[in-house]
């Protein structure tokens, strides 16, 4: 029997949009780009030096609501809902956020996911920072490139998605996915280690259909050091709905928001706040310009967060390695699945046969019940149980293997 | 209830934060936030006011230890019981406290009697709880943890005095209604909704209940409502009035709880309590009965006039009795009409009425009756009756074959003898299997210890709805664990779902309680007194008779004077209960199960490990727990190599012909529970619907059912052997027969440290793992069918059949059946031969060309020739399986069709091939059967040639039909200039659109229709792949035009109904009908709401939908019109069946697909047009419109205006019944290609 299905057509627009990217000459910026494009960078990198940018003219909130929706009016229905910083205030506000006070010069590279209209990248241009600017939208490719083009090599626009990135599918990548090297290489980034400093920007809003999966997807590369984070501690700026926000930062105890996504993103991560900004000061693509704030019914969900996700510099040291990272990955989720268990129910019932005496060295009390557990002590126990042969043995490999599978083949 | 209150404030936040604060905020990892330094002192806070508490009930307890003395010495004299219940130890009332004691209402005199006892007896239990938990509180160290815990004990004492105090006053006060007010009122703190709501926590209000009690129609309430019935009826069956009153009583003094109880909850207690002759506890019922606004039924006087019989009442009383009957409106006839009596009780209530009417008679039964739908007048005429036909066995035979039957079934479980048996054992196997032997010997000792101390908690603990305790009593302990243990052996490596195994686990104690009752009510003793009587009608050497198998054993049952008794009363046990049941056990077994954990490594140090772990395995969004064997405990098995099989007995086909279905309850097996209608678990709106309507007009479903159910089977021998020893030997995927294990693919040879392994080793192994787990499934699956299919080598055998909710038919035996692969339908014969006759030769040839696959678009005439052509091939195939030039594994069906070439061979040799007797089936399949009754429903003219219902010369295909439409359509864009068209040219054929033809019919959409053709584009390799979205996108609209443009009668037809479907979905109802044949369909499709079950191990979210929901309107509007077809379908297929059984035809049904002898190919063809000419003769969519616009549209409720627009709306729509075309029906009966 056939069930429900999306409306007809829906799978389908994305590949409209290749078409009409097709259609528009962009093909040139779907293959790579041109060898000599780096070089120009590098001079512009020298050229925009400390000091002001260009002094571009900032388009006013209601300009650029109005292409946003020029834009929508050109697309059919089923459109992923989107949502722009249109008021010069706020993209102000995120610039000044986003450089942290710290001189432009001495700033790497910022990549902007999904610019749209372009308020914030006008804002980010004129305080003189190095642009990278990733549209998924061909529609809003044209004044992006045109603005590319005005400028001597401090913005550069790449037709993309970065939430497609590196798609799980096996095959040619077809934009606007994209694939992490393609993009690095084309930002001209290379790979620093792991402890050097962060080797570039990302500011992005997430959708908020993918928010989650999207967070996921970073932690497993994140602990991996695969895709973006090949690359070196990448810094991610992003704007997340509050009751995310309200997740990550969720202490031990707090049985609603404490889940293993916070363990993980908290031992992975600094954590920082930059700043909350009301859901109304976002433009959506919807035609009716509703908001389309997500419900939520246990946390507080008012504002957006812009979020500072900056990998620890000693998240790869002690025990963890992103060899057997996968295995704490499966062991936080497994705790957590339900946080109101007691540890060493869990612990017994993966078969680890000494969980009490695991305890004990650690100075977990028995009783402890896995939600009150600080994500430090998740990861203490995690080196203990590298150290432990039981563990190493065990059959808890398989089902990490397992796990992976389930998310990223 | 002040005081309740106050507690369970106290506890909300303190509950919240658990013993986990402790140590956590004493260990400084970050600094304390405001927010727990607020909690410390809320939490100091409450010692304090604990502290007083604890005081005040000091004070309360010593005030009133005099009074109690008093009681006591006025009960001493009432009480029958002889236990002495220390008193003092009874924690104490205080008089302050009276006020808030419930205003009482004095109901009828009756005296106190022991349950006062029981009740104290309750208490002292209760106290000794207390002063446990005091104990262990003060063991504890942690200070929030001893505040808890103190708090905890002190407000159950609290209540407990409070109870206390009003079952002193209840003696005090001779009445028996009161004090069991004060004792709930004493446990209404006590989470007693938990049947639905265990996660619900203490703090949480207590409104949840209320608005449950509120909403009678909600699942909740009914979930509830059942579950308060079983645990009566458990009761019931361990015999203990006095608990299930004591249970009653919990709900029916509440005010709030009492509108849980029905009739049926009082008449199970009455009924117990009759079985022990108590008449003034019958009485007592009665008047509680009253008291709350119930009236007595049937079963009530039923279960007083038993009771007055064994008490050896005086005649008086039974008169009154009787004439109070008569005043509710009932008639003592009625009692024997009516009540399901169990046991002895129909005997004992006769003997009460004769007590007063010395000559009673008992009513004689009422007149069967007959259908009378139009389609069956001719089938259920008394004058064309022929008698029906005989099985080729004695009646001697058939009691044999069920005393068999009876014996497996009263077993529970069968023990079968797998067919790797053969292979010869190695020395390791012989040592796993005494080591399995001896950790089995083990863990039954555990598993019973773990059980009989898990009772034992239990049975301390106080009788609330969610008690399991009395489920763990119904049955020897020893049957429970043999039920655990199987669940153990049969676990796959890749573990299991816990829901899925905990429904299992909770299914099979159902099933062997159901047996236990079955023989404690002697209902089994009925069934088979009637059965035996039953079989002359199908045994050859008795009198023929001129019944239907129903109509006979129905005759039959009336003539021994059973009545209805043969059913049993209902007792299904909710989902959640088998749910929570299963759960419960299958934390014993994690708990008890262990393993050494050096057993297969002496090198290791001994420790004990769990077997069975518990993980959660993560989905997208979901996480499932999952239930798994150690890989020690999974090496042994599979070193043991174990050749037993152990299966439920309904897994095994019937060995005697299965009982009839005689009403909705009421068939298949002998004892184990079947349904007439299968549906998903917790969906009860079908069974209502079915007992609802008139049991006249289920009469055809249930003699089709029948018919089909009678066929006897037998194993083709020949086949088998081959089948069984290529798979013993490696198994051959071409062939379909799994290979077994060993031959799986093996992993790369990998750094022994698994985390050191790159991402592409890892990505090799997990692609071998899961090739794995798919052959061990896919290899179980083959070993499970064969091994039946040994087992049963040389019997006769039958599969009892049920039907889904649209009426398709399926055997009950999961495994082995006809509908299965082409591997077990090559294993089947017809136990019942017949001669070929002078056409079946050339049938059976016929028939092995439609298997091949070759020669489908032209005539038979010319299969048949190129069945002679080829006869060389045939014959070496048949002679030389395995060895010659293995013609038959090039075919669609190579075992079919080996099998058929085997029965040629045979025919052909036989001096008279006309005379060969031949069991073999021959099929005759309905082209695009969907599209099929559509073409009729619309009486479309091009789509009814397509689908051949018109008379052709060679068969028609549909599916190159569309393809040329398609194909003109495209070219007429083409040159229009749409590049789309241009690319698509040479690729548009009879493969890329079929699958999406044939599944229009079943409600494909666009979206679907894209990705079929896209996977279909995909598949040719020069197609360009950067047009495939836009020509998958192309091609689906033109396929879509194409069926329209060929039958568009069809499409409007579909529109409508699916048009209709979503108004009614809209109104908040689900879609009903009725089929030609009477059979009520409803779509089972609601909006799923989920419960979460809250076990120790893991919280358990149960989706149910269930009728009190919404209907899923997307899912009501989609499902409609491939259900509605589907439900016509059926009707033909049942149609055929009762027609060819009044020819005498042998006859049995894949969906679309009928099987008879080769002789009777012809008979069968006919009466297949004839019944598809007839049943689409009928108004299908005029009744089912009509049908409709009376049930939605002609309540005309005072509504509000939009009510009245919907109402409007609806009604125009279901009024407007799609116009029809021209094709003549009648044409379908030349069709030669319609069904073959």
């Amino acid at each position: 029997m056939m069930a429900a299905r999306a409306p007809p057509g829906a799978a389908g627009c994305c590949r409209r949009l290749v078409a009409a990217a097709l259609a528009a000459g962009l093909r040139p910026l779907l293959c790579g780009l041109p060898p000599c494009w780096s070089v120009a960078w590098r001079a512009a990198a020298r050229w925009s030096g400390p000091g002001p940018g260009p002094g571009l003219r900032v388009p006013e909130a209601a300009e650029a609501a109005q292409q946003v929706q020029q834009v929508q009016q050109v697309q059919r229905a089923g459109v992923p809902l989107r949502r722009f910083i249109a008021c010069p205030e706020l993209a102000c506000t995120v610039q000044r956020c986003l450089q942290g006070g710290a001189a432009p010069g001495t700033q790497p590279l910022l990549l902007e996911c999904a610019p749209g209209p372009g308020v914030l990248t006008r804002t980010l241009l004129n305080a003189g920072v190095r642009v990278v600017a990733l549209e998924s939208h061909s529609a809003f490719l044209p004044n992006l490139q045109s603005l590319e083009n005005s400028l001597d090599g401090q913005l550069k626009v790449i037709y993309g998605d970065f939430f497609r990135l590196d798609p799980l599918i096996t095959g040619p990548v077809k934009p606007p996915a994209v694939c992490s090297e393609k993009l690095f290489e084309s930002m001209g980034v290379v790979a620093v280690p792991w402890r050097a400093d962060v080797p570039v920007k990302i500011f992005a809003i997430l959708p908020q259909k993918k928010e989650r999966n999207t967070l996921w997807r970073l932690l497993f590369a994140l602990y991996e050091c695969s895709s973006i984070y090949k690359y070196g501690r990448v810094e991610l700026n992003f704007f997340i709905s509050e009751k995310e926000y309200e997740v990550l930062t969720a202490k031990p105890g707090e049985v609603r928001a404490y889940q293993a996504l916070t363990v993980l993103w908290q031992v992975g991560c600094e954590i920082q706040l930059l700043h909350m900004e009301p859901w109304s000061s976002f433009i959506t693509n919807l035609k009716n310009g509703g908001l389309a704030v997500p419900k939520s019914t246990w946390l507080p969900n008012d504002h957006l967060c812009l979020v500072r996700l900056t990998p620890r510099q000693s998240l790869f040291t002690g025990g963890m390695k992103p060899t057997n990272s996968a295995t704490f990955i499966f062991m936080v989720k497994q705790c957590l699945a339900k946080p109101r268990s007691r540890l060493i129910d869990r612990l017994n019932s993966w078969s680890l046969y000494n969980g009490r005496k695991l305890l004990r060295e650690l100075e977990i009390p028995e009783n402890a019940q896995t939600v009150n557990l600080y994500p430090e002590d998740y990861r203490r126990l995690f080196e203990a149980l590298q150290n432990s042969s039981v563990f190493t043995e065990s059959w808890f490999h398989d089902e990490v293997l397992e796990s992976i599978r389930n998310i990223n083949f | 209830m002040s005081l309740l209150r106050l507690r369970a404030a106290l506890l909300g936040p303190a509950r919240l934060r658990g013993a986990g604060i402790p140590w956590s905020v004493l260990r400084n990892y970050s600094s304390t936030s405001t927010k727990e330094k607020a909690r410390r002192n809320a939490i100091c806070e409450r010692t304090e006011l604990l502290e007083v508490l604890k005081a005040r009930v000091k004070q309360l307890q010593a005030s009133n230890v005099p009074e109690v003395t008093v009681s006591k010495v006025e009960l001493a004299p009432l009480g029958k019981d002889k236990c002495q219940v220390p008193l003092q130890r009874v924690a104490v009332p205080s008089p302050a406290e009276e006020q808030s004691a419930p205003k009482r209402k004095d109901e009828g005199p009756a005296r106190p009697s022991n349950w006062v006892e029981k009740l104290k007896k309750e208490m002292y239990v209760r106290q000794l709880k207390v002063e446990r938990k005091l104990s262990i509180a003060a063991s504890q160290l942690a200070l929030e943890g001893q505040a808890k815990a103190k708090m905890k004990s002190k407000t159950k004492a609290k209540a407990k005095s409070k109870k206390s105090l009003k079952s002193l006053k209840a003696t005090v006060m001779p009445t028996w209604t009161q004090s069991p007010a004060g004792l709930s009122r004493a446990y209404a703190h006590k989470p007693w909704l938990a049947e639905m709501k265990e996660g619900t926590k203490e703090q949480k209000p207590r409104k949840v209940p209320q608005k449950v009690l509120e909403d009678k129609e909600s699942s909740q309430y009914k979930i509830l409502q059942q579950t308060i019935l079983s645990n009566l009826e458990c009761f019931q069956f361990l015999q203990q009035p006095e608990e299930a009153e004591r249970f009653l009583l919990l709900y029916h003094s509440s005010p709030v709880k009492r509108r849980l109880l029905n009739v049926t909850a009082y008449n199970i207690v009455m009924r117990s309590w009759a079985k022990k002759g108590c008449l003034h506890r019958i009485n007592r019922l009665f008047s509680m009965l009253q008291s709350v606004g119930l009236r007595p039924n049937l079963d009530s006087y039923a279960a007083e006039l038993e009771c007055m019989s064994r008490d050896e009442s005086s005649s008086k009383v039974i008169q009154r009795c009787v004439q109070r009957l008569k005043n509710d409106g009932f008639h003592v006839d009625e009692l024997f009409h009516k009540c399901l009596f169990e046991e002895d009780e129909k005997e004992k209530v006769l003997r009460a009425i004769r007590m007063i009417q010395p000559n009673y008679q008992l009513p004689p039964p009422p007149n069967p009756e007959t259908c009378k739908s139009a389609l069956l007048r001719d089938f259920y005429s008394r004058e064309k009756t022929v008698s029906y036909p005989k099985l080729d066995f004695s009646a001697q035979e058939l009691r044999e074959r069920f005393q068999q039957q009876l014996e497996m079934e009263l077993n529970n479980t069968i023990t079968i003898e797998s067919v790797e048996a053969t292979k010869p054992l190695t020395p390791q196997a012989i040592k796993a299997r005494k080591l399995l032997a001896t950790l089995r010997s083990q863990w039954h000792n555990s598993i019973l210890q773990a059980l009989q101390k898990s009772k034992h908690s239990m049975s301390k603990v106080n009788m609330s709805g969610y008690n399991l305790y009395p489920y763990l009593c119904l049955l020897p302990d020893e049957e429970y664990v043999g039920i655990m243990l199987q669940v153990l052996n049969t676990l796959s490596p890749q573990g299991e779902s816990l829901a899925i195994l905990a429904k299992e686990l909770g299914s099979k104690i159902y099933n062997r309680y159901v047996t236990q009752r079955k023989l404690r009510s002697r209902q089994l003793e009925k069934v088979q007194e009637v059965y035996e009587d039953y079989i002359h009608l199908l045994a050859k050497d008795s009198q023929p008779d001129e019944y239907l198998p129903r109509e006979y054993w129905e005759k039959l049952v009336a003539e021994a004077g059973f009545g209805p008794s043969l059913n049993l009363k209902d007792c299904s046990w909710p989902y959640m209960l088998l749910l929570r049941l299963g759960m419960h056990l299958l934390e014993l077994l994690v708990q008890a199960v262990k393993v050494p954990r050096n057993i297969l490594n002496t090198r290791l140090e001994s420790k004990l490990i769990p077997v069975l772990y518990h993980v959660y395995s993560f989905r997208n969004s979901w996480q499932v727990g999952l239930i798994k064997p150690h890989p020690i405990f999974s090496q042994i098995v599979s070193d043991a190599a174990e050749t037993m099989l152990t299966f439920n007995s309904f897994v095994i086909p019937m060995l005697c012909p299965p009982v009839p279905w005689t009403s909705p309850h009421f068939g298949a097996f002998v004892l184990n529970d079947t349904k007439l209608m299968r549906y998903v678990d917790g969906a009860i709106q079908h069974q209502l619907l079915l007992e609802q309507c008139p049991q006249v007009n289920l009469h055809p479903v249930l003699d089709a059912l029948n018919q089909l159910g009678n066929c006897a089977w037998k194993i083709n021998q020949p086949v088998l052997d081959i089948i069984i020893s290529i798979f013993n030997d490696k198994g051959n995927e071409k062939l379909d027969i799994p290979p077994p294990i060993s031959e799986a693919p093996r992993p790369p040879v990998a750094p022994s440290n698994s985390s050191a392994w790159n991402k592409s080793q890892k990505h090799e192994l997990l692609l071998c793992k899961k090739k794995t787990a798919e052959m061990h499934s896919l290899r179980m699956d083959a070993l499970y069918k064969l091994s039946i299919a040994n087992y049963v080598r040389d019997k006769v055998f039958w599969f009892p059949h049920n039907m889904d909710f649209r009426g398709r038919t399926y055997p009950c035996p999961p495994y082995f059946n006809h509908l299965g692969n082409d591997v077990t339908r090559a294993i089947l014969l017809f136990a019942e031969g017949r001669p070929l006759g002078p056409k079946g030769l050339d049938w059976l040839k016929i028939h092995l060309i439609n298997l091949t696959g070759l020669k489908k678009k032209n005539a038979l005439q010319e299969r048949l020739e190129y069945a002679n052509e080829i006869m060389e091939e045939i014959l070496d195939s048949a002679d030389h399986p395995l060895t010659g030039r293995k013609w038959w594994m090039k075919t669609d069906e190579p075992w079919q069709a080996l099998a058929c070439c085997m029965e040629i061979a045979k025919a052909s040799r036989s001096p008279d091939p006309a005379a060969y007797v031949s069991h073999f089936p021959v099929h005759q399949d309905g082209s695009c059967n969907g599209l099929q009754h559509y073409a009729a429903l619309g009486r479309d003219l091009i789509g009814a040639i397509s689908v051949n219902l018109m008379p052709c010369d060679v068969p028609q295909d549909v599916y190159s039909a569309v393809a040329q439409q398609v194909e003109e359509f495209r070219k007429k864009d083409a040159q229009q200039g749409v590049k789309i068209a241009q690319v698509l040219q040479g690729f548009i054929s009879r493969k890329v659109v079929k699958q999406t033809v044939m599944t229009v019919v079943y409600g494909v959409t666009r979206y679907g229709g894209r990705l079929q053709m896209e996977k279909r584009l995909k598949e040719i390799d020069d197609f360009p792949e950067e047009y495939l979205w836009e020509a998958s996108h192309y091609l689906v609209k033109q396929v879509f035009n194409g069926i329209k443009e060929m039958f568009s009668a069809t499409r409007d037809i579909q529109n409508w109904l699916t048009e209709s479907a979503k108004l009614i979905a809209q109104s908040g109802r689900t879609v009903e009908w009725v089929t030609p044949l009477g059979l009520p369909v409803v779509q089972p499709y609601y909006r799923a709401r989920s419960t979460v079950l809250n076990c120790s191990m893991q919280n358990l979210s149960v989706k149910n939908s269930n009728s009190n929901q919404k209907p899923d309107t997307v899912k009501q509007k989609n499902a409609f019109p491939p259900n509605f077809i589907h439900s016509l379908d059926s009707t033909h297929m049942m149609l055929t069946a009762l027609h060819c059984l009044r020819r005498g035809l042998t006859f049995v049904s894949v969906h679309d697909c009928y099987w008879t002898h080769a002789l009777t190919v012809d008979v069968m063809n006919q009466i297949c047009r004839q019944q598809f000419v007839a049943l689409h003769s009928e108004k299908i969519l005029q009744d089912l419109s009509e049908f409709m616009l009376k049930k939605y549209c002609s309540s005309s409720s005072p509504g509000r205006e939009t009510k009245a627009l919907w109402q409007k709306k609806l009604m125009e729509q279901l009024s407007n019944v799609p116009k029809t075309g021209e094709f003549n029906l009648r044409k379908v009966m030349e069709s030669t290609y319609f069904f073959s």
